[in-house]
Order: C-alpha cells, then sequence, then structure tokens
C-alpha cells in the first residue's frame, strides 16, 4: 500500500536529484554468513558460506571452506553436504519429503551453528494473463503479467514469485515479489506484477512461485526494506532462523513454474 | 481531594475583605471587530495590577473604589487611556486601533508600543504569532504555513525536507497536540506532510507551548498548538484570496448584523493535477491529485452576556488515477461554543467539538474492486470557567469529556482475490478536570499553578489479545458493549513562576506533567495518512511526561530587542517503538508489534528578537539531544532519536524598504540528524545487504539553505488591496541530503544521496476587496 502511495510524492521527486556520495562507515567484527538453499525442484542443497565485510569492500567479501556442513530429516537421518571450494558447499539427489522439518549444522571454528525449516509442498499456478497498461507520467506503455494460482484453503502459506524475460531472470532481493494468504486464503489470486519497463508484444515472461516457510517470508521481507537501496526509518538486520548470531538463512522451498508469451 | 485543592488555592489566594468593584468588558480590533486575545489592561496609578483578555476578549479587574488611568494595550495598536471613577461595577468595552502610520504600511502590524509583557507575564515556552506578520517570510512553493513559521523557533524541528510535520523538544511527531477552535486536528498535513492543512488567511492567533503548558490543556505529552480561527468581519464585508503555484485560496466574510455578529468562509484547493491535463504526457482520464481546505465560522451575540461560535473545517486529499485506483483522506472538525458572562467575575464557555480523520483506499474497477477504509472520530464536551477573583488571582476551572471511536481498518470487496476483513474498533471514554490560579504576589513575583486530572476507560464491544515476549498472541479475551477494559489515570501538576527582577528582566521557572492516551503508529520517515491511531489499553500505556524548565528573559533598548534564554530536561514514560519488520497494517494484533521504552531530552533554546521597527527578525539556536531506551532495541542500550539535532539557527529577517516593498530572508542550520548507516555488509541472493550494529549511530551531513523573499505592495485601489510575492527556496542551491541509501551500482556498493529540493523559485498574487458592500454607517 505504501507504495501506492510513494507515487503521490512523484509529482515532487521530479524535481529531486540523486549523487553517489562518500559516507565515513564504522568496522564491525567479521560475522559468519550462511546462505543455505534446499531446493525440492532439483532435489539439490546448496550452501554458500563467507564472512561478512566492511561495506564498501564487499565485493572481495572472504570465503570459507573448512567448515563442516550437515543436513537432518525430520527422522534424524543426517547426510553430509561437502565442499565444492569457494564457499560453496552442495549435496544432490536428496529426495525432499514435503511439509516436514529439516535441520542444518555447520560446525566453523569451534562454533556450531543451527537452523530449521519446512519443506513446503508446492502450489501450481494457473496460466499467465497479461494487461495492457498506457503511458503513465511519460512512462512508457507496455503489459504486466498477472500472477494467478489457487491458494490452499485452511493452511497458512506464504510465497515468492520470481520473474524471467526472454531468458533472463530478475533473482536479487529486490525484485523479489512477496506474498502470504494473510487477506486471500483460500481464494483464487491474481495480482498484477508490475515491471520497469512494461513488457512488450513477443516477450517470453516465466513465472516461478516458490512455497517458503513462514519464518523465511519475514526474514525476505525485512531484507527487502534494506536491501537495494531503501530507505527505512529504522533499518535493522533481518531476524536470521541461524542460531549464534550467524548471519544469511536456511531455506527448504518446493516450487512451479510457468512460461507465456505477451500477446 | 478535589474541595482540599479548591480549599488550598482560595487560602493561596488571600482573600481580602472590604468594599470593591469591578469593571470587566471585552475589547476588540477597531478595523474588524475580531476580538483581541491577550491584550493587556493595567491600571496606571498601581504598579502590578492588571489582567489581560481571554481568548473571547473578556477581561475583568477588581478594584477598591477610587480614581484610576486604565491602560489598555495589545501588540500592534496604539494604547489607550481611559480615566476612571470606580464607585459601582462598570462595564467597559474598548475598541483598539492600528495606528495610522502602521496603517500606511497595510497589513504589517509592527510593535508599536512599549512592551515588556515577555518579562511580566508567568508564560514560559510558548511561541505566539499573527499569521499575517509572518506573511512575507518566504515559504517553499510560496505556500504561506504556520506550521513551517513554527519550525524557525527555538526548540521545534522540521520532520524532514519541506515537511509540515514537527518534534518538540525531543518529544515525538505524535506528541503534539493540535487543535484549531478547540477540536483535535489528527493529520495536519497534506501531500505526504509536504503542506499543513492550515490556510493561514483563516488563522487568527497560533500559541505553541512548549513548557509550563495550562492545566486546561491536555492529552498530548510533549506540546499544545492552540490554532484559534477568524472570526470575521463584523463591521463591514471583504474578499481576500491569492493565487499561487500549488493552490489558490478564496476568503469572504462580513457582519451578519453589524457589530453583533459575523461570518467568515475561506477555502483553499491545489490544482497540479489540472496541470497535469495540460501536459503533453499521456495519462489516464479521471486523473486526480489535488487537496483543499474548506473553513468556516460565525459567530453572534445575544444581549450583553451572551455569545455562540459556530465553526467548521473540512479538507481532503484526493488521488485517483482512472478508475483503476483511488485514494482520498481528510479531517473534518466542528466546533459550537457559548460564551457566557455570569456575572462581572465569572465568564464561561462551554463548547461541543467533533472530530474525524478518515481515509478511503478503492483499488480495481467494478467486480474485481476492493476497498480499505479506516477512522478516528471524537466527541467531546467541554465546560470551562474564568473567575476573576480579585487582582492578584485569576482562577479558571473546567470538565471534559471525549467520546473516541477507532476504527483500525476494514477490507471490502466483492469477487476480488481478497477475503473481506474488518478490524476490531476500539471505544474510549477520556476525561478531564482541571483546576489552576493565576497569581500575582506582591509587585515581582507571579505563580500559575494548576492541577489536572485526567483518565482514559477503554470500552467494549472489543477483544484485548495477551502477547507473549516475542509478540504473539496468548490470549485473547472479549468484552461486551461498554464495559471497562482497561481504565488508566493521572494527575497532572502545573507550574509556572516568574520573578521579575527588574521591568527589562526576569526569570522563570515551569513543571509539567503530561498524559497521552492515544499513540500514532508510524514507521516510516514520511507521514502517511496510513499511520494509525491506536488507544491505551491493557498492553499499551499511556506516554507520561515530566519536564522541567528554567528561563531567563532580558529586554533590550526600550524593549527594541527581546532576548530569551532557556533551559529544559524532560522523562518520557512508556514510549512505543516497533518490532523488527512490524506490520502496522490491517493487523488485529497491531499490539504485539509494539515495543515498549523511555526518552530523556534536554537543552538550551536562546530566542533573540526585534519587533519594531522597519527591520524585524529573529535569531533561535537551539542545543539539544533527544535520547530513547528499549529493552528490545539496540540491545538495550540508550540510542539517539531520530529528532537528537544537536544544533539548530534560524535566522528570520524581514526588511520593509518602502510603502511598496518588503524584503525578507530566513537561512537554517542545523547539524544532521540521527541515522542508522551500515557498519558492515554481506551478500545473499546476489544482493548485497548492509549490516547494521546499532539504531542510530551516525549522523546525517549538516543542514543548511537560504530563502529569499520579494513583495510588492502594488498601488491601492479605492476598493483594491494587492501585492505580488515572489520567493526562492534554497536560493544558493544548497544539494542537502534527504535520505542517505546503500545500494549496489556495476557491483560495486555504493552510498547515494537524494537531495528533495534545489533551487525552487515561486510567485503568488494576493488581493483583498474592502468594503464591497457598504452597510449603514449609523450605529
Amino acid at each position: 500500500m505504501k507504495n501506492i502511495l510513494y507515487i503521490l510524492g512523484l509529482g515532487l521527486l521530479v524535481i529531486s536529484c540523486q549523487k553517489e556520495i562518500d559516507v565515513d562507515l564504522n568496522s564491525a567484527d567479521p560475522k559468519l554468513v550462511i546462505e543455505a538453499n534446499y531446493t525440492a525442484e532439483d532435489s539439490t542443497v546448496r550452501v554458500m558460506i563467507t564472512l561478512s565485510t566492511n561495506y564498501f569492500e564487499l565485493s572481495d567479501a572472504p570465503t570459507i571452506d573448512n567448515a563442516v556442513v550437515t543436513i537432518a530429516d525430520h527422522l534424524g537421518n543426517v547426510s553430509s553436504v561437502n565442499s565444492l571450494g569457494n564457499g560453496v558447499f552442495e549435496l544432490s539427489n536428496y529426495i525432499p519429503i514435503y511439509n516436514t522439518t529439516y535441520t542444518m549444522n555447520v560446525s566453523y571454528d569451534g562454533v556450531n551453528y543451527v537452523a530449521e525449516c519446512d519443506m513446503k509442498s508446492p502450489v501450481a499456478l494457473e496460466n499467465i494473463t497479461f494487461d495492457y497498461y498506457p503511458s503513465f507520467f511519460g512512462s512508457q506503455p507496455g503489459y504486466a503479467s498477472n500472477l494467478r494460482y489457487y491458494d490452499p484453503v485452511d493452511t497458512v502459506n506464504h510465497y515468492i514469485a520470481i520473474l524471467t524475460r526472454n531468458g533472463v531472470t530478475s533473482d536479487s532481493v529486490p525484485n523479489f515479489i512477496l506474498q502470504d494468504d494473510l487477506l486471500t486464503d483460500g481464494n483464487l489470486v491474481e495480482r498484477p506484477l508490475f515491471v520497469n519497463p512494461l513488457y512488450e508484444t513477443g516477450d517470453v515472461i516465466g513465472i516461478e512461485l516458490r512455497s517458503i516457510d513462514q519464518d523465511i517470508y519475514y526474514y525476505y521481507d525485512e531484507l527487502l526494506t534494506i536491501a537495494g537501496g531503501q530507505s527505512s526509518a529504522a533499518p535493522a538486520n533481518p531476524e536470521s532462523n541461524w542460531s549464534n548470531k550467524a548471519l544469511g538463512y536456511f531455506s527448504a522451498y518446493s516450487n512451479s513454474r510457468k512460461n507465456g508469451t505477451v500477446p | 481531594m478535589k474541595n482540599l485543592v479548591l480549599f488550598a488555592l482560595l487560602i493561596l489566594s488571600g482573600f481580602s475583605f472590604g468594599q470593591k468593584f469591578t469593571i470587566s468588558g471585552s475589547i476588540k480590533d477597531a478595523t474588524n471587530g475580531e476580538d483581541v486575545f491577550g491584550a493587556v489592561v493595567k491600571v496606571k496609578e498601581l504598579t502590578n495590577v492588571g489582567t489581560t483578555t481571554n481568548a473571547y476578549g473578556f477581561y475583568s479587574l477588581t478594584l477598591e473604589p477610587g480614581e484610576y488611568t486604565l491602560i489598555y494595550r495589545s501588540t500592534g495598536f496604539d494604547p489607550q487611556e481611559f480615566k476612571i471613577n470606580l464607585t459601582e461595577d462598570l462595564a467597559k468595552d474598548v475598541e483598539l486601533s492600528v495606528p495610522l502610520d502602521v496603517q500606511q504600511i497595510q497589513e504589517v502590524k509592527v510593535n508599536a508600543v512599549k512592551e515588556n509583557d515577555n518579562i511580566t507575564s508567568t508564560e514560559m515556552g510558548v511561541t505566539r504569532f499573527d499569521p499575517k506578520s509572518i506573511e512575507t517570510i518566504p515559504v517553499l512553493f510560496g505556500e504561506k504555513d504556520i506550521m513551517k513559521t513554527l519550525q524557525l523557533t527555538p526548540g521545534v524541528k522540521t520532520a524532514g525536507e519541506g515537511n509540515s510535520g514537527f518534534f518538540v523538544r525531543g518529544g515525538g511527531a505524535d506528541q503534539n497536540l493540535i487543535l484549531l477552535d478547540e477540536a483535535p486536528v489528527y493529520n495536519a498535513s497534506h501531500l505526504l506532510g509536504f503542506f499543513s492543512v492550515f490556510n493561514s488567511d483563516a488563522i487568527k492567533d497560533v500559541a505553541l507551548y512548549k513548557s509550563g503548558i495550562p492545566a486546561e490543556y491536555g492529552g498530548r505529552a510533549s506540546s499544545v498548538v492552540d490554532i484559534k480561527m477568524r472570526d470575521g468581519n463584523n463591521k463591514n464585508y471583504s474578499a481576500s484570496g491569492g493565487l499561487g503555484l500549488i493552490s489558490s485560496r478564496l476568503t469572504v466574510e462580513g457582519p451578519i448584523v453589524k457589530d453583533k455578529g459575523s461570518f467568515i468562509v475561506s477555502g483553499r484547493r491545489s490544482y497540479a493535477d489540472l496541470f497535469l491535463g495540460l501536459s503533453k504526457e499521456d495519462i489516464p482520464d479521471d486523473t486526480k491529485l489535488f487537496f483543499y481546505d474548506l473553513n468556516a465560522k460565525a459567530n453572534y451575540r445575544f444581549g450583553e452576556k451572551d455569545r455562540i461560535f459556530l465553526s467548521g473545517y473540512f479538507g481532503r486529499d484526493v488521488f485517483a488515477l482512472g478508475e483503476d485506483f483511488g485514494t482520498s483522506w481528510g479531517n473534518a472538525t466542528g466546533t459550537m461554543r457559548w460564551n457566557h458572562i455570569f456575572n462581572q467575575k465569572l465568564f464561561s464557555n462551554t463548547t461541543v467539538v467533533f472530530s474525524n480523520f478518515n481515509y478511503g483506499f478503492d483499488i480495481g474497477s467494478d467486480e474485481d474492486g476492493f476497498g480499505i477504509s479506516s477512522s478516528i472520530q471524537d466527541w467531546n464536551l467541554k465546560q470551562d470557567f474564568s473567575y476573576y477573583l480579585n487582582n492578584n488571582n485569576t482562577l479558571k476551572f473546567g470538565i471534559n469529556g471525549v467520546h473516541h471511536t477507532f476504527k483500525p481498518g476494514a477490507l471490502t470487496g466483492g469477487n476480488s482475490s481478497f477475503n473481506e476483513i474488518t478490524l476490531d474498533p476500539s471505544y474510549a471514554l477520556e476525561f478531564g478536570a482541571y483546576i489552576q490560579n493565576d497569581m500575582k504576589i506582591g509587585s515581582r513575583f507571579n505563580i500559575m499553578y494548576g492541577l489536572r486530572y485526567s483518565g482514559f476507560n477503554l470500552m467494549g464491544e472489543g477483544t484485548s489479545y495477551e502477547f507473549n515476549e516475542l509478540g504473539e498472541s496468548i490470549s485473547e479475551t472479549t468484552y461486551s458493549s461498554w464495559e471497562s477494559i482497561k481504565f488508566h489515570h493521572g494527575l497532572e501538576p502545573r507550574l509556572s513562576a516568574n520573578y521579575i527582577i527588574s521591568e527589562n528582566n526576569s526569570i522563570k521557572v515551569g513543571y509539567n506533567r503530561n498524559f497521552q492516551y492515544v499513540h500514532q503508529l508510524s514507521n516510516s520517515t514520511t507521514s502517511f495518512p496510513t499511520d494509525n491511531w491506536v488507544p491505551s489499553s491493557i498492553n499499551v500505556k499511556p506516554q507520561i511526561s515530566d519536564q522541567v524548565a528554567l528561563g531567563y528573559y532580558q529586554n533590550l533598548n526600550k524593549n527594541m530587542f527581546k532576548i530569551s534564554g532557556e533551559v529544559y530536561y524532560k522523562i518520557l514514560q512508556n514510549q512505543i517503538d516497533y518490532r523488527n519488520g512490524a506490520d502496522l497494517f490491517l493487523n488485529n494484533e497491531v499490539e504485539g508489534e509494539l515495543v515498549y521504552g523511555q526518552g530523556t531530552a534536554y537543552g538550551f533554546e536562546l530566542l533573540v528578537e526585534k519587533k519594531k521597527g522597519k527591520f524585524t527578525g529573529w535569531v533561535s539556536y537551539t542545543l539539544s539531544r533527544a535520547l530513547r531506551q528499549f529493552d528490545d532495541i539496540n540491545e538495550g542500550k540508550e540510542f539517539s532519536a531520530r529528532q537528537d539535532r544537536i544544533h539548530d539557527v534560524s535566522v528570520v529577517l524581514m526588511y520593509r524598504v518602502n510603502k511598496a516593498i518588503a524584503l525578507s530572508a530566513s537561512w537554517v542550520y542545523y547539524t544532521g540528524d540521527a541515522v542508522t548507516f551500515p557498519s558492515g555488509g554481506y551478500e545473499v541472493n546476489n544482493t548485497y545487504v548492509p549490516y547494521y550494529t546499532e539504531r542510530n549511530g551516525y549522523r546525517m551531513p549538516d543542514y543548511h539553505r537560504l530563502d529569499i523573499g520579494f513583495t510588492w505592495y502594488m498601488k491601492e485601489r479605492r476598493l483594491l488591496d494587492h501585492s505580488l510575492n515572489v520567493s526562492v527556496y534554497n536560493a544558493y542551491s544548497r544539494e542537502n541530503a534527504y535520505t542517505i541509501t546503500f545500494s549496489e551500482k556495476d557491483g560495486e556498493p555504493v552510498a547515494i544521496q537524494t537531495t528533495l529540493f534545489k533551487l525552487i523559485p515561486s510567485i503568488t498574487y494576493n488581493f483583498k476587496i474592502k468594503n464591497f458592500k457598504k452597510k449603514d454607517k449609523t450605529k
């Protein structure tokens, strides 16, 4: 809703200007960053382990290989996730059991980091539809796709939608489209997904709908307010599901996909 | 308890016996019949004997029998003297006129009389002005705005570039009680805060109380902004208005019956959307983007003792894009007042106040559409008395009761993706009772002391939730209609005292405790209509502030220069903040998203004013801190509030070159607000993420800006006064930081500064058509 209201300020922002500046920032002690995803689609667990750095030195963050990473299913069966170098750990052919909890354990430098996450079952996408939007305040006219799916009744569902346009996937955090079912439980959800610039006739558009754990939804929701140049009155670190104050997250998720061509 | 207080007041008031007589009446402006508020009535023969008029121009003085010379005076008027022989109770109404030399320089009221009321009154931490006196000060887009002028005075900080919201002495933006003819205005801004809802043309007087808040006011923790609408000219009809870049204004006023009653209607509308129609860009049909304000007021005098006032305000912002999206929000207030003079010493005012703020969205068209709406509504009944006990004691006492209805939100829609949802409304009764005495002790010591008792009863029907430490709801209780859910109450002592060292200098001290029972939830930097108000409840405790202040006042060069220095220390309890990622929108369990803490604020304020002569203006300097401590934020460590702006300087200069030309300039400088910047970073999902170590641990860059204004009073016609105002905002085009954000550019992390307004010129044409329908001149 706030995003819509920001449009109100648009007329005023036309006369605003932006520039890159130098800011003198403090240095925090490096923290362990664990980005762990277990994807049902290809039955693979992928983990990236790095250390946090000074903000302006982000492009060469150190990676960690000498950690021990394991994943356990709801019955307690432990599997090892092996290092491939450059901070990457991977376990493939790890078949998911939907609606159960997985536990990941990362052991590094004498500290044990633990996170739990539910693997949700996928929710099917309906066919993508497109709507035409005329020019507004000088923007290019064009099409936006509609995200369409039936939300399962009486279960709590959380989603991320990720768009692909002509083979290019927008998978960085500011492009995430988050959706819960607090106001839409059990309905056919139809939501226009606006992009800038809008689509043109002939574009091939893909939508991936990930079913995610509630804690991960909140994590991304908080991440969205601070990542990608957002301005927030009281920015704070998103609440990670890792123990011992590691940064990052462990997300187990399933997904469904649809493609469509702009008419 | 209350009897005890009354008894104590009577003892303190030092009853003196013996035959005495009272002279009372009202003081009005001779040109338009408006009541003159705060005018001084003094007895020439007696030192430190006098009184001031109340908000309705009423005064009362009780003296031993004898012959006296009474002096009536007020800022901007010629003083008048009358000899009286007081052998019985007398009634004396006085009309004050603007000095002739000032009438030549039309519209500009200058302090032409010797004035040292700032030295002798108990008022401290009070900023008062008449919108006319500041009309030449340059402002953004040429839109005169009393709220932005207040921000140029000590202890008042703007909520952001070009923003009409403000913080007073380290308090929150929701801690200012903004009253328009006694009606609270819940959302005092238009267009995301860039303009206030107050149309200067309709306003007579603005007073901001920062400390020593009189006991008659209650309900907010930090300050009171008391705005009085004009009553309208009761002698002649006139119309005035202006054409500006953002909006146009028109005011019509005149007598209902000459000298008995008058009316005023004042409107303003912005027209950004009309320009949209002219632009070449493709814009959907039915695009709307505007705000408007309508003020109306009427008063009528029934006989000598009774007078009725009706006043109302209605304003809205409207924004719509074709049929797909529409939103509007706004305030409506109404006030009905009945003044009654029981006798020469007892003045009564009975008030019924209505106030409503609501917003609504309509999204999507026809069967797929849905709507969101929310509102807060008050009905307030007030009874206030002024009792002029004797020369040394003026008592004020009264009671009031407010019925609040909070409707935090509802989502309605037919066949849309959304399920309908209506958040539980809340109902509450808030009340206050107060008594206060303004007392003179000898010729050098004045003290105003009072006590307010306030309470807030949250009632059913409704549901209250209990939350665990994580803010998760663990149990709920439902209540039936009018059943008490939670009762909060407390005593609010108020005090201000003045020791007059000489006629040129004095020392004042003040203390006040204020309770605040309703709270605004806002987790953004901008002012949004969706920033809901919530009542105190089982979970939310009332905000309480305690403030002590000490001030020194010095006038120099026959009151040409007025200097004041004040220090204050304030403690705020039960302050509200939010959990990380708090969801404040359409959330029935919103109280679970809140965390509670304390605040302290302290500072020093210096003001040097020159109010006389061709060259007027002021310099204001504030040195202050505003700190907060929450167990759940910043690991429990104390941190700077966003408005913790350490140095703040404003310079306002107005120069009347000649009858035709006035120049003005204002310059502001302040050190940066507290802000949260990252002290590190990491990468997830191919995105650079800032890593924060403390809340508000950094500072924005220093801010400074010069605005200049030029007013040309064009040749006066028989019926027409008109002027042209040209102003330039940010004249040296300083790139002040509105926000600094952290993101990535070409794979490298960068910091981006956004500047909102560089040099912005504007032009406004103002006119006044005088006496266009002359009435019978005989009285």
